[in-house]
């Protein structure tokens, strides 16, 4: 890297951590309350209801509330420890970060009141996190969680204690110091992933040259690909990422909607957050197959030219 | 002696979550202060500072829980290295803040268009800003002051109903072979969220003979101009690939567009691309011809914020 790219690696870097640290902290926040002042088990009765309702739940969970894929990891892996069934919390996962209504409403500014794009992005992120959720609900959390982050307060009891107790549900100042110390656990625990993501977007930004956009932009099976890759790449939060789509008109529809369905299901913020939360081979399955699903699907709606 | 040994033994046991909180105390406290910086523009769009205030604070409160009352806990060597990758994201935001300072001070530069801007970005989003007229007459012509990406935006979208005379700020950049062939490339970084998606949006410009003489790259002007097709556009038009309209200015008729300077063509081509960290994209349809130009001094920010597509424009 040479002395003038590295100012600009380091603003890059820093400017996506910056931006998404409040996400992951208010992510945090309510992971820490969840582990904190919910029982465990307490919501295993959801996993009781057939896969297909549990499913509709983690989707509809996701249209409700705003959270963006920076802060969906952390509340995922702790909704699943509390006994949130997969079949419910990995559609909350993936779709989320899209189907909520801000980045909903972001996408409909975005390309100027343009239904179609806002639907079909919501369809193509919809339907491979139910697909997910149909493959990997029958797990139970312990096959779809890593045993353990090896990092600091994973053992035991939800104040981090270390202990393997079960605690009765604390007082007033207890419970919101424990909340505090947990928060800051799980925050540094997944801001881990989010730094070592952003340092590999940034290095992507600074070097990845731009001439290549305007080489693949006229072929459909280039351009979908392509704009896959940069969604993976730039890990641009799903909140504005649609204000970039709509800017790159030089490529196909189709191709630009690949860009928005994918970004906010695996980018380099979540890449290693998936590995490091998730059993290898479920991780794999969670990093191809919405991958492969979006590729499927963009190409369809441009070869039938549903979108163009 | 034994009292003393037993705190050692409590403070090493207590050590790794001391750690922690002042890791996050560190990440905490750099939020606040470049929250309440006026460097914030350089790395997200302003409007977001108080969420960044917000955060830095929380983080600084729950750095102070795990100082204060630290569990005990391992020196894991999963704990070692998030602490080793946080200091290291600290130096790396560090040098990005130092090399943001040494940029020009946009806010001393223009200190009341920096606040204007500020206050502003504060607002609504549907606030006006207020510059001093939003409707310039000029040379007999009434221009509508609008920002760069706005009109981009606009003629993106395939929209017809943008000013058919305008004026903007803009940053003039100037290469020799633009310069040969008569043009300039104005140039406004736009920023939705943070740098990483900031996007360097350009239009090809040209105007009467010596219009920009004396203007520098890397001058900031107001131009005063309309649009007007690309050769490639115009040929595109007669081909009937693309749908009519697109702009007042259009002239051509077929012959127009054989007439029209086939060397200008891959003009697009020999717009450069910026150094920093934004996509560049340069119009490939339109370009500006500059009825008048005036040098001005630096807006608030070097960046745009916020765009519109009606008026009153964000400018």
């Amino acid at each position: 890297m040479d002395q003038s790219a590295f100012p600009v690696f380091a603003a890059i870097v820093a400017s996506i951590v910056l931006e998404a640290a409040p996400f992951l902290l208010l992510g945090s926040l309510l992971s820490a309350i969840l582990a904190v002042y919910v029982g465990d088990g307490a919501l295993e009765r959801l996993g009781r209801r057939h896969l297909s309702a549990q499913i509709g739940l983690g989707l509809v969970a996701g249209l409700i509330l705003p959270t963006c894929e920076c802060g969906v990891v952390p509340v995922t892996r702790r909704l699943l420890k509390k006994g949130v069934p997969p079949g419910a919390a990995i559609p909350f996962m993936l779709a989320a970060p899209v189907v909520n209504p801000v980045s909903l409403a972001s996408t409909w500014v975005a390309f100027q009141g343009d239904w179609h794009m806002v639907l079909w992005r919501a369809a193509l992120v919809v339907l491979p996190a139910a697909a997910l959720g149909w493959a990997l609900g029958n797990l139970k959390s312990a096959e779809l969680l890593r045993p353990s982050l090896d990092m600091a307060h994973e053992a035991g009891c939800g104040c981090g204690c270390g202990s393997a107790h079960e605690h009765r549900r604390p007082g007033l100042a207890q419970g919101v110091l424990d909340v505090l110390r947990h928060t800051g656990r799980e925050f540094l625990d997944m801001g881990l992933f989010l730094m070592l993501g952003a340092c590999a977007a940034g290095l992507f930004k600074v070097f990845l040259p731009q001439e290549w956009l305007g080489l693949v932009s006229g072929n459909l099976w280039l351009a979908v690909p392509a704009m896959m890759l940069l969604a993976v790449l730039i890990s641009i939060c799903s909140e504005a990422d649609a204000f970039v789509a709509a800017s790159l008109s030089m490529f196909p529809r189709p191709a630009l909607l690949a860009f928005l369905a994918l970004g906010p299901m695996l980018d380099l913020k979540l890449l290693p957050a998936y590995l490091s939360v998730f059993r290898r081979s479920n991780a794999l399955v969670l990093i191809t197959l919405p991958a492969l699903a979006v590729y499927v699907l963009a190409m369809s709606l441009g070869l039938l030219g549903v979108l163009k | 002696m034994s009292v003393l040994r037993d705190f050692l033994l409590t403070l090493q046991d207590r050590l790794q979550d001391m750690i922690d909180g002042l890791c996050l105390l560190c990440l905490g406290g750099f939020m606040v202060a470049l929250a309440r910086s006026g460097w914030y523009w350089y790395f997200l769009n302003p409007k977001f500072s108080p969420l960044t205030l917000g955060a830095g604070a929380l983080l600084c409160v729950v750095g102070l829980a795990l100082m204060l009352r630290p569990k005990p806990g391992a020196a894991t060597s999963g704990r070692l290295l998030r602490q080793a990758v946080l200091l290291a994201f600290l130096s790396l935001a560090a040098t990005a803040w130092d090399q943001a300072t040494a940029l020009p001070d946009f806010g001393a530069l223009n200190p009341a268009a920096y606040q204007q801007e500020i206050d502003a970005l504060a607002q609504e989003p549907a606030a006006p800003q207020a510059p001093v007229d939003l409707h310039p007459l000029k040379d007999g012509n009434t221009y509508t002051r609008l920002n760069l990406p706005e009109l981009y935006i606009m003629v993106d979208k395939g929209r017809t109903d943008y000013p058919a005379h305008f004026a903007m700020r803009v940053l003039v950049v100037r290469t020799p072979e633009l310069t040969a062939r008569g043009h300039v490339l104005l140039r406004r970084t736009a920023v939705v969220c943070c740098l990483a998606d900031s996007l360097e949006l350009g239009f090809l410009a040209r105007g009467k003979d010596g219009i920009f003489d004396g203007v520098q790259s890397g001058q900031w002007v107001e131009v005063f101009g309309r649009l007007e097709p690309l050769p490639d556009q115009e040929l595109a038009k007669k081909n009937s690939r693309e749908p009519a309209g697109a702009g007042g200015s259009a002239t051509g008729n077929a012959t127009d567009s054989k007439a029209a300077d086939k060397s200008d063509k891959d003009l697009v081509q020999a717009a450069p691309t910026g150094q920093g960290p934004s996509i560049s994209l340069t119009n490939p349809k339109f370009r500006v011809q500059v009825e008048s130009v005036e040098r001005i001094q630096p807006p608030g920010f070097p960046y745009v914020f916020e765009f519109r597509e009606k008026e009153p424009f964000a400018w």
